[in-house]
């Protein structure tokens, strides 16, 4: 082993010390308690656990509770997803339109993601309130005011442009380092070979986006599993669990009703829906990719 | 001859109209588009703000109040004889301890680690870096019940130390200064070595100075994700005394919410310090950003 310099060998490791120490502490030791726990019944206070087998993953099979925090982020995302998109890369365009400014533009886009949700969720509050102008307005056009956080549907709405708004500046930069990578001489062939505006964006634009696609998609559907502070604030995962999150639940089974195993269990499951999920959008976006020519 | 050239005026005023709106209109869409944009996204900010500065019976009411009061900050700073009254200022100086300590350590952590698994060469450095991608890809939700088990078992429920230590590494930097670190040109460390510099000094006096610009933008994004962080300060703290601005509004805010004004005035103090920090960092964002998002 006389490749490696021994002064050198000791500083590297003295340098990821601080990491080593809080990976065991914070890490492999909760990583193996989790997995423990899952076969526990524990409220975190008694001294005594009960061994329940896979007693804990059975039950979050058929909890109700459960299966509504599995669909909440295939409604929310589609909702989200499309106006996330449409946004995001109509902010990109945007901004890559202008030949001055553009650094500023895209801090004055990127704004929103650095809002609290905290924040950003009473600003949501107060709009959709019953005295609101927003909503003395509306009623004055269709006669009554919407129950926006007491309806199943607006309530997702809701959460769902919410997060549009938070993410799509932050998207948008994605798409927008991606838009000026395009080579210009595939702009000017295709006016050469007669195309429009809306031809080119279509024939050349969008394809070339793939790659910047492919990272946002895989953002955003992962995000859509780890949902916690808009419904937390603002509909607490109701009206009738419809905006009830697996995070909402994880939380409420760990630290309200104090079940650590079920809590761990169900925090599984999330794991397990948050990767086969991806998969399946990997897969999708590859073969897509493949079609557009992209290889990967 | 001069009839022709009549007959002809009306088509060539259609098509310069044409031309001008091709080359006048489009560019007045987009400037319409932008302004409307740029309104949307800070509309949040400017109705906090607004409702802030709001008489109370006009709160949630109006959008712009009819008169401006600095009654709902009065209320907030000085501290009421209300159940409600919180320490509110206290909140937001454990917001600024707790968000400050954290992301030094983050940076320190990440720095020296991104240093070493990238320019010393030392046996296990694979093997770590292989660790953090894993851990990178484990989901942290997992962790969360039994890293608050921990937490209690140590001491540290119900303290600064909890809300700080749990959250004094994180992974993402340690990954994002290793990709820096290897891009920066290796004669240039080699060149200090040779003067005798030590691998500390090397760091502190050449790659540390190097990565100013996307050491503000991981700083930022450290600064930012922790100073909003919610569910684990949610969990581990219980004393108002000890905890962030953030979860005080968050708690406040539930049904008994009867003060909307003084809570829209505590969100604009939450929301000052990180429009602070990231208009002192924006001049690194564009370059920085770029290296962030590869």
């Amino acid at each position: 082993m006389s490749n490696y310099n021994k002064r050198e060998e000791a500083t590297g490791w003295l340098f990821v010390i601080p990491y080593l120490a809080f990976t065991l502490i914070f890490f492999v030791v909760p990583f193996v308690w989790g997995v423990m726990l899952i076969f526990y019944k524990w409220n975190l206070i008694s001294p005594v656990r009960e061994f329940v087998g896979f007693g804990n993953l059975l039950e979050a099979l058929q909890d109700r509770r459960v299966w509504a925090a599995a669909v909440v982020p295939f409604k929310i995302m589609s909702m989200f997803l499309p106006t996330v998109l449409v946004l995001s890369i109509g902010i990109a365009v945007l901004i890559n339109s202008f030949k001055r400014m553009q650094g500023l533009l895209a801090v004055a886009f990127f704004l929103p993601y650095l809002a609290s949700g905290v924040a950003t969720a009473l600003v949501v509050k107060g709009i959709v309130s019953y005295t609101s102008p927003v909503n003395s307005a509306i009623s004055k056009v269709i006669g009554y005011v919407p129950d926006w956080l007491g309806n199943s549907f607006l309530a997702v709405l809701v959460i769902s442009l919410m997060i549009a708004w938070r993410f799509s500046g932050y998207y948008a930069l994605i798409f927008l380092s991606a838009l000026q990578s395009i080579p210009n001489e595939l702009y000017e062939a295709a006016q050469i070979d007669g195309a429009g505006r809306i031809t080119s964006f279509l024939r050349i634009t969008l394809p070339q986006l793939y790659p910047a696609l492919y990272s946002v998609m895989i953002l955003a559907v992962g995000m859509m599993f780890g949902i916690f502070t808009e419904p937390y604030m603002l509909t607490g995962g109701g009206p009738n669990l419809a905006t009830h999150t697996w995070y909402l639940e994880i939380y409420y089974q760990a630290f309200s009703t104090m079940r650590a195993g079920y809590a761990s269990s169900i925090a599984l499951y999330n794991a397990l829906a948050v990767f086969a999920f991806i998969g399946v959008v990997r897969k999708i976006m590859q073969s897509w990719g493949r079609a557009l020519g992209w290889e990967d | 001859m001069p009839k022709k050239v009549s007959n002809q005026k009306p088509k060539l005023t259609w098509v310069r109209f044409l031309r001008l709106l091709d080359k006048y209109g489009i560019t007045a869409l987009r400037y319409l588009l932008m302004t409307i944009g740029i309104f949307a996204a800070s509309f949040p900010y400017l109705y906090m703000i607004l409702q802030s500065l709001s008489p109370w019976r006009e709160v949630n009411r109006r959008i712009v109040p009819s008169a401006l009061t600095l009654r709902s900050y009065e209320w907030l700073l000085g501290g009421s004889s209300t159940t409600l009254a919180r320490p509110w200022l206290r909140g937001f100086g454990n917001s600024l301890l707790v968000t400050g300590l954290s992301t030094t350590l983050m940076l320190l952590v990440a720095m020296l680690a991104g240093y070493a698994l990238s320019r010393l060469r030392f046996r296990g450095r694979n093997v770590i870096y292989q660790v953090i991608l894993f851990q990178m890809f484990y989901p942290a939700i997992i962790l969360l019940v039994p890293t608050f088990l921990i937490v209690r078992h140590l001491g540290l429920y119900n303290s600064y130390a909890g809300m700080i230590i749990p959250k004094a590494v994180n992974l993402w930097a340690i990954f994002m200064y290793v990709s820096f670190f290897k891009s920066i040109s290796p004669a240039m460390l080699e060149a200090a070595r040779i003067d005798g510099a030590s691998e500390l000094q090397v760091l502190l006096r050449i790659a540390i100075p190097l990565s100013r610009a996307i050491t503000a933008v991981i700083g930022l994004f450290l600064f930012m994700e922790r100073w909003v962080e919610l569910i684990w300060d949610l969990i581990v703290v219980q004393e108002y005394s000890m905890m962030t601005l953030n979860v005080m509004i968050a708690t406040m805010s539930g049904p008994y919410a009867s003060y909307p004004g003084p809570l829209y005035a505590a969100s604009v103090i939450l929301t000052v310090p990180i429009i602070i920090v990231f208009l002192i960092f924006s001049r690194y964002f564009t370059e920085g950003f770029k290296f962030v998002l590869k």
